[in-house]
């Protein structure tokens, strides 16, 4: 029997593997990998918890808006790596360092 | 038979709310007019999607005008217009409308291969999003309200990519947003489970986040402040403040640093007011999160303001302090005092636009924001560098301007809820308030310093600078800007006249008058119907 406490615990470890990815940050492709992560835990904690509110189904439509936000920001977020691979010639970003204090 | 009545229930009740959003409707229709004229009017009239974006700033305010005293709420409770959004809206309106100006003066000397249009057309958008902001209090709405200004910003900051810092600035900005955002998502779904409800100041809710353990609520909490305190930029998550407003082109500055400020601020205040209110746990633990921050957001944005050299990087410093403050204002408006909230964003948003103003022009002449490239201008720029150095004192907060009363007004409303409940806390706000006030004078009269004091020694180079800079800027570029401004001398003494000019005029006069006379803002805001 699968209860919520499993996908809470699933959807916890998703969300640590990508913060580890975030923090890491050996390549930029790689953070908006552990970013995806992220945003994919909290898809499927609000669909698990939706499953409790019958009336509204908030998390259901919380989920799919989530869904259409994250591929929205992650297809920015790849023009914008483009960009700056054109410039640089990497995407690592502890090359790219032109601004700091 | 009984589901199909409840279908024309609820598309009778969205038709009925649709009325609410006619100026957010207004601005979407002006959005998809400024993305066909790009497409199809720009080979013969580059600024039709300009005059079309300045039209629908106007045509959206005077819609708004008209739901002055309109206090309701549509879409089942997921909008609600009151006085603090109809005010915030005015705000974001009138600042938009100024950015629009910023962006074609910044951008019609030069030549990309992309469409410049396209840009007001991402203006619009980011103004939609930001008018959700100010209105909901659902976290559904607030959060793609927030992503849609988040991407709306990243956008901004790396469509040119003119250079190498600008495209590792639009980098830095979506990476932090983009986690920023994905873990207040989490946090969000976290909150949702304790409570099964959207809606964060419902009953529901509430009683939701008293009954969840204080474990839980702490890490959800502090989840989903990282998303707003990425809007709002402050400490800890403000790192990406300083690389993306001295990296990205100076309007969008002047964009980031003020107008998704006031709309993030209505929020938080929003929830604050929502989450303080009552004697168990999450309160208790939102409010001291608030004025923890606070203290530290001032300590450290003015601190490390001292040593900046570049002006823009300067003013990102100054804004994650002012973001300090802001917060202390954001605590006495979940007391009761909007009026003060009101008019300090006012303020703020006033003296900031006014310095990016002046930014800008001087980077056009100049061609550099570094302090030190104003060594001597004020005897060439007398007029710009007067209106410069009283924003500075605004900004400091120094009597008569807005600024000063802004800060007072904050100050009062803090010192009387010390009085009223002897916490320290509050004495503590009051201290480090007052200690960073001071600390800001000395980086802010930098500015006067350089303009005005230290001509002696470098008298010989500058003119020489000043000459230099904007011929080899002309030299790759001259028949661009031949073309497009021929009042535009390489080294112009008097400074032409232009509008970048006037409005940054226009600012600090209002930026003095309100100090002067802050009953004229203070009387229309603090009507509370």
């Amino acid at each position: 029997m699968i209860t919520l406490t499993h996908f809470l615990v699933v959807s916890a470890c998703l969300f640590c593997i990508g913060l580890y990815a975030v923090l890491a940050k050996r390549n930029a492709i790689m953070i908006l990998v552990g970013i995806e992560f992220i945003i994919n835990a909290a898809i499927l904690n609000l669909v698990a918890f939706g499953r409790y509110d019958k009336i509204n189904y908030g998390g259901q439509v919380f989920a799919l808006f989530a869904i259409v936000l994250a591929a929205a920001a992650v297809a920015v977020g790849l023009a914008i790596i483009l960009n700056v691979y054109r410039k640089y010639k990497s995407i690592n970003p502890d090359n790219i360092t032109d601004l700091r204090d | 038979m009984d589901f199909s009545y409840q279908v024309s229930e609820n598309i009778d009740h969205i038709i009925a709310s649709l009325p609410l959003i006619k100026v957010e409707l207004a601005l979407a229709f002006g959005f998809l007019l400024t993305i066909a004229a790009t497409l199809f009017l720009d080979k013969t009239w580059k600024q039709s999607s300009f005059y079309i974006s300045i039209i629908t700033c106007l045509g959206a305010f005077v819609i708004l005008l008209s739901q002055y005293n309109l206090q309701s709420s549509g879409f089942y409770q997921m909008l609600i217009l009151d006085k603090m959004s109809f005010f915030a809206r005015s705000f974001i309106l009138v600042s938009l409308l100024i950015a629009c100006i910023y962006f074609q003066q910044y951008f019609k000397d030069k030549i990309f291969n992309k469409r410049k249009g396209d840009i007001y057309s991402i203006l619009l958008a980011a103004g939609i999003g930001l008018h959700i902001l100010t209105m909901t209090s659902n976290w559904l709405m607030a959060f793609i309200a927030i992503e849609m200004v988040s991407i709306s910003s990243y956008v901004l900051v790396g469509y040119f990519s003119e250079n190498k810092k600008q495209a590792e600035a639009a980098m830095k900005y979506a990476l932090f947003g983009s986690a920023c955002a994905a873990v207040m998502l989490y946090g969000l779904s976290l909150v949702y489970g304790f409570t099964g409800d959207l809606d964060f100041s419902s009953q529901q809710h509430i009683q939701g986040l008293i009954d969840a353990p204080k474990v839980m609520v702490s890490i959800a909490f502090l989840f989903v402040f990282t998303g707003i305190g990425f809007k709002l930029s402050f400490v800890p998550f403000h790192l990406w403040a300083p690389d993306v407003y001295e990296g990205s082109p100076t309007p969008v500055t002047a964009f980031l640093s003020t107008i998704p400020k006031i709309a993030a601020i209505v929020l938080f205040g929003r929830i604050a007011s929502a989450w303080i209110s009552t004697q168990f746990y999450f309160s208790d633990l939102t409010f001291l999160f608030i004025a923890v921050v606070a203290m530290v957001t001032m300590l450290i944005g003015n601190l490390i303001a001292l040593r900046q050299q570049d002006v823009k990087r300067m003013m990102a410093y100054s804004s994650i302090g002012h973001t300090g403050f802001l917060l202390m204002a954001i605590i006495g408006y979940s007391n009761g005092h909007q009026d003060i909230l009101l008019f300090y964003i006012l303020a703020y948003t006033l003296m900031n636009l006014a310095i990016f103003a002046f930014i800008s022009i001087l980077e056009k002449q100049e061609g550099s924001t570094l302090l030190s490239s104003y060594t001597g201008l004020g005897k060439t720029y007398p007029i710009l560098f007067t209106c410069f150095s009283f924003i500075g004192i605004a900004l400091v907060g120094l009597p008569p301007t807005a600024g000063f009363v802004g800060k007072l007004l904050v100050f009062s409303s803090i010192f009387e809820l010390y009085q009223s409940s002897e916490d320290p806390i509050f004495l503590a706000l009051l201290i480090i308030g007052a200690l960073t006030s001071v600390i800001s004078l000395f980086y802010y009269f930098k500015i006067p310093l350089y303009a005005f004091l230290k001509n002696s020694a470098s008298s010989e180079e500058t003119p020489v600078a000043s000459e230099e800079i904007p011929a080899s800027l002309r030299g790759g570029t001259t028949k661009q800007s031949s073309l497009s401004s021929p009042s535009y001398p390489p080294s112009s003494p008097p400074p032409p006249f232009n509008i970048l000019y006037l409005i940054g005029i226009l600012l600090t006069i209002l930026v003095l008058l309100l100090g002067i006379f802050p009953s004229l803002a203070l009387n229309i805001f603090s009507i509370n119907s």
